[in-house]
């Protein structure tokens, strides 16, 4: 049993998109994917927010890539998920599996 | 793919600042970045105002992200001092734009404080501080010969020319003498004000004429000066700025006189507000009004470079010892007085105008209090902040400097709107003002006044936020970490805090008994009995002047002409003739001097104000006979002449109330004797507030006058529409006579408390002001204290104290400190209305009554200020109180 402080909800879903785009992800990307799979609208202020946090958390690493011109010449800090990341995640998503099993798929009672 | 954004629609710049300077360096490049990739990307789906208003929703949300990389690590870093400086400021701004309505609050206070005191300030500027227009003006002196009393007295030609000559301090001086000059240019006769003068008057001063010259030592002798300078007004409105002027001839008092020259527009008639036209004196030491006691001459002298004040004096005064020696009986007085002119302009007014600076300063001062105390509240809340700072190594420099420039930015923003509300605040002034202040006209918000609002706003600013500082280094700031949120008040910022606000409740305190005081005084002033009647009595000056009116007896028909013309006026109750009336800015003085008790030098003997009166004039003015007979038209030219004595006249000179009968003489010289015939009630000539001096009146045609009348008129219907009528007549009755000062008798009365009541209106606001300030202080501190002590109460009332005890505990606090400043004000006031004393009328410095009055009202208004925090504390629910901690 991994013993986890639990992640957000918010922060499950950067993680997740953070494996779903792979070395292509920076705070946009994400953004978009988040939103392209979830349908909601996302500030990037609340990415950055929920990025800065696992960052302290060392749940994730960070690198800086070229700069491209569409930026202005600003370079992309792109993100990876560290393996206390992967587990973290894993345990989440245990748990919610877990708190899940034996209910109906409208969660109920069977 | 290209998009608008190639095309350079660029996302609003300010916004990009904003994320900039919100945003620490290590996180911007790549944000920034993110950023205007995504805006090119909202660029590509929708309008460009859309994509804006996005940028800014995504700005906006920015702000309030946290950036844990900005400021500890920051305040760990050696930096040099200039960008430590400007990451304080920023950091400040951060915080206080993280409180924007407390930062408000704190910014309006001081603002309102700075505004009050520079617009009293510019006011004051004007009429005390600024220099008059006269190159090197702190050399001209008024010279006066001192009067037994030791008051400054005029003097005598021969003393003026025999004090000139001590060359060794005095560069050069001149006399001056009123004069009433009347100027007829064909289609209107108007009297002016005049001065004649001295030769070199205009040397003297240091003033050119912008046109012409001044005028010559040939011109100041008798039958040569018939010459005149005009004023820049008078040549502009009456001789349509006409450069041909000079050299022409001008009808003045029916003859001749030779322009000489124009006055430029900035030269200010000092010592005779309002002259227009200057002549030549003409006088030689022959003339029989030109003798050492014949005291009319006003003079200005100009002091040697380098000589001083004192020095000056000492020599004026050995030569006076001289003249004394040399004429024993013309000499009174022991010396020579010297004022500088600037002195001489402000004296009146100093004692109120400093009297007001103080009073708004102390609003400035409880305004800065209440600023200092808000911070204060703010400052024990960022304890935890704070502490948080110094263990991750932030010096205790490091947070004073953050403070001050919190301060600093506190004190810019107060300067901006404190200069707005001074702007504002002056106009008001303005239109208030009283027109005795001196120099209205110069009073404006320029440079000097917006740098005494900088000056005064860092001051108050700086101040304000390094008591909350010093309380919060002073204090153990590793106390605070381990306490941390939990807001522990201890007992040393209830101290501080409550220092604050009896530090306000005692300036307000001063403040409200220094207006009650004034108050007070001036209500007393307004009942005093100025001994004549004002409703529905008119004054106007005349005068005749020319030719036609060179021997005494046209004089006298005309007058009698007159007086009658207005008499038959239809409203006209009764009109009456006077060479002076009260309150008309008149000063005619001369020595009593008795028959039968001949002093010993007739210097020395009493001089009093002297009426030369038509017989109606008692019955005109209301003035009551008190024993004996009045004057009556019987007294005439022929008859054996008689005076009448005011009340305080005749107790001074016939002490028992022997004066009925007894003969003096008014003035000196052949003047006739005099018997006196009655007594009449005292007036009071310089206003509400003058002493009631010895008066005399005669029968104006057993006086010979220079043509010049004060006429009051009686009405039976509204005084002012009867004005048009008394010229109407007055013109078609003595063609070519002058009206001037027209001008009601309640009008001048209301002149003469003019400044009294400005002063009292502007005190009555400021002590409003201070009232506010000082109770919403004390609200604010006792709000803030029945929060923070929330959980205490609470375990009060869970262990059973009654809500009255609670009520009291807050109450009880409230009112140690409202006792405290009340007590510490009082002593203050005691000291201090010593500084408006000079305004005070009729009132002891500190009356008891009235402060009596004072305490109650601040006591009143701190019990309403304490009552809801007081409430609130006692409503406080032990359960909710408690879980929340």
């Amino acid at each position: 049993m991994v013993v986890a402080h639990g992640l957000g909800e918010f922060e499950q879903l950067v993680l997740l998109s953070l494996l779903r785009l792979g070395p292509e992800a920076y705070g946009v990307a994400i953004r978009d994917e988040i939103e392209r799979q979830t349908g909601r609208s996302v500030a990037l202020g609340a990415v950055y927010t929920t990025l800065l946090r696992l960052e302290d958390k060392r749940l994730v690493a960070t690198r800086l890539g070229e700069p491209t011109p569409q930026r202005g010449g600003r370079r992309k800090k792109y993100y990876r998920p560290l393996a206390a990341g992967r587990r973290e995640l894993a345990a989440s998503i245990d748990a919610l599996r877990a708190m899940t099993r034996g209910l109906t798929p409208n969660f109920e009672l069977p | 793919m290209t998009s608008r954004f190639e095309k350079g629609v660029g996302p609003p710049w300010l916004a990009l600042r904003l994320v900039s300077w919100r945003v620490p360096e290590p996180d911007r490049e790549y944000l920034v970045g993110d950023l205007l990739e995504a805006f090119r990307e909202q660029l590509l789906r929708h309008s460009d105002a859309k994509a804006r208003a996005w940028f800014w929703r995504e700005t906006l949300n920015l702000m309030v992200t946290r950036w844990p990389s900005a400021p500890a690590p920051a305040d760990l870093r050696p930096e040099a001092p200039m960008d430590s400086l400007l990451h304080s400021i920023r950091t400040a701004l951060r915080s206080l734009t993280r409180a924007p309505a407390l930062t408000a609050l704190v910014v309006l206070t001081l603002a309102l404080g700075i505004g009050a005191t520079t617009s009293v300030y510019s006011v004051a500027r004007a009429a005390l501080f600024a220099a008059p227009p006269f190159p090197d003006s702190d050399r001209l002196m008024l010279m006066w010969e001192r009067d037994p009393q030791l008051g400054e007295g005029n003097m005598g030609y021969a003393t003026f020319q025999d004090l000139s000559r001590e060359t060794a301090v005095i560069e050069s001086a001149a006399a001056m003498s009123y004069w009433f000059p009347t100027l007829n240019d064909g289609s209107e006769t108007t009297r002016l004000a005049g001065q004649r003068v001295t030769w070199k008057f205009f040397d003297v001063l240091g003033v050119q004429p912008i046109l012409g010259r001044g005028f010559t030592a040939d011109e100041d002798r008798q039958g040569a000066n018939r010459i005149i300078v005009m004023g820049h007004n008078i040549w502009a409105t009456r001789f349509g700025s006409d450069s041909s002027i000079v050299g022409r001839n001008i009808t003045v008092n029916g003859v001749a006189y030779l322009v000489a020259g124009v006055l430029p527009a900035t030269f200010e008639s000092l010592f005779a507000p309002g002259t227009e036209l200057w002549a030549p004196l003409g006088y030689d030491a022959s003339l029989p009004y030109a003798c050492r006691t014949c005291r009319h001459l006003r003079v200005v002298a100009r002091l040697k470079p380098h000589v001083s004040l004192s020095e000056a004096s000492q020599q004026l005064n050995v030569a006076h010892q001289r003249l004394r020696e040399q004429f024993p009986t013309e000499y009174a007085g022991p010396g020579t007085a010297l004022t500088p002119v600037h002195e001489f302009v402000v004296r009146d007014t100093r004692a109120a105008l400093l009297a007001l600076l103080a009073g708004v300063g102390l609003v400035a001062l409880i305004a800065c209090f209440n600023a200092a105390n808000l911070l204060l509240s703010r400052a024990l809340r960022r304890e935890a902040e704070f502490a948080l700072r110094v263990a991750l190594g932030a010096s205790r420099g490091r947070l004073a400097t953050l403070l001050i420039a919190e301060g600093f930015l506190i004190a810019l923003a107060a300067a901006v709107l404190g200069s707005l509300f001074a702007i504002i605040g002056v106009d008001v002034l303005l239109r208030m003002a009283p027109d005795g202040l001196p120099r209205l006209d110069q009073v404006k918000v320029d440079g000097m006044v917006l740098a005494f609002a900088a000056g005064l706003a860092l001051l108050t600013g700086v101040v304000a936020s390094i008591v909350p500082g010093w309380a919060l280094l002073r204090g153990g700031l590793q106390a605070g970490v381990r306490q941390g949120a939990r807001s522990v008040v201890g007992a040393g910022r209830h101290n501080l805090r409550g220092g604050l606000v009896a530090a306000e409740m005692a300036l307000a305190v001063m403040l409200i008994s220094g207006t009650s005081l004034l108050f007070g005084s001036v209500s007393r002033l307004l009942a005093v009995n100025a001994g004549f009647s004002t409703p529905d009595r008119l004054s106007m000056q005349l005068s005749l002047s020319g030719p036609r009116f060179a021997d005494s007896g046209a004089v006298t028909q005309a007058w009698r002409g007159a007086l009658a013309a207005v008499q038959a006026i239809p409203g006209v109750r009764s009109a009456a003739l006077a060479s002076q009336i009260p309150l008309g800015g008149n000063f005619d003085m001369y020595g009593m001097h008795l028959a039968d008790r001949p002093g010993a030098n007739p210097a020395e003997d009493p001089s009093a104000q002297r009426y030369a009166v038509s017989p109606e004039y008692f019955g005109v003015m209301d003035i009551p006979l008190r024993a004996g007979r009045s004057i009556t038209a019987a007294d005439h030219v022929g008859a054996p002449r008689v005076v009448l004595l005011n009340e305080a006249a005749a107790a001074q000179l016939f002490p028992g109330g022997a004066a009925l009968g007894r003969r003096l003489q008014v003035g000196g010289g052949d003047n006739p004797y005099a018997t006196v015939v009655g007594v009449v009630g005292n007036t009071l000539h310089n206003g509400l507030d003058d002493q009631e001096g010895m008066q005399v009146y005669m029968n104006l045609e057993q006086w010979e006058e220079d043509g010049g009348m004060t006429l009051v008129v009686h009405t039976s219907v509204p005084v002012e529409s009867m004005i048009p009528a008394v010229r109407t007549a007055l013109r078609s009755t003595v063609p070519g006579i002058a009206i001037s000062k027209v001008a009601t008798l309640e009008r001048l009365m209301d002149l003469s408390t003019a400044n009294r009541r400005f002063a009292l209106a502007l005190f009555a606001g400021f002590a409003l002001v201070a009232l506010i300030l000082a109770a919403a202080g004390l609200y604010g501190v006792l709000s803030a204290t029945v929060v923070e002590r929330t959980r205490e109460i609470g375990v009060r009332t869970a262990l059973g104290a009654q809500r009255g005890s609670i009520l009291a505990l807050v109450l009880r606090q409230g009112m140690v400190m409202t006792g405290l400043g009340l007590a510490v004000g009082l002593f203050a006031t005691w000291g201090s209305t010593r500084i408006i004393s000079t305004l005070l009328f009729g009132v002891g410095a500190s009356d008891p009554l009235v402060l009596a009055a004072v305490v109650s009202t601040l006591g009143v208004a701190a019990l309403l200020a304490c009552a809801l925090p007081a409430w609130r504390a006692s409503r406080v629910d032990p359960v909710i109180a408690l879980r929340g901690s």
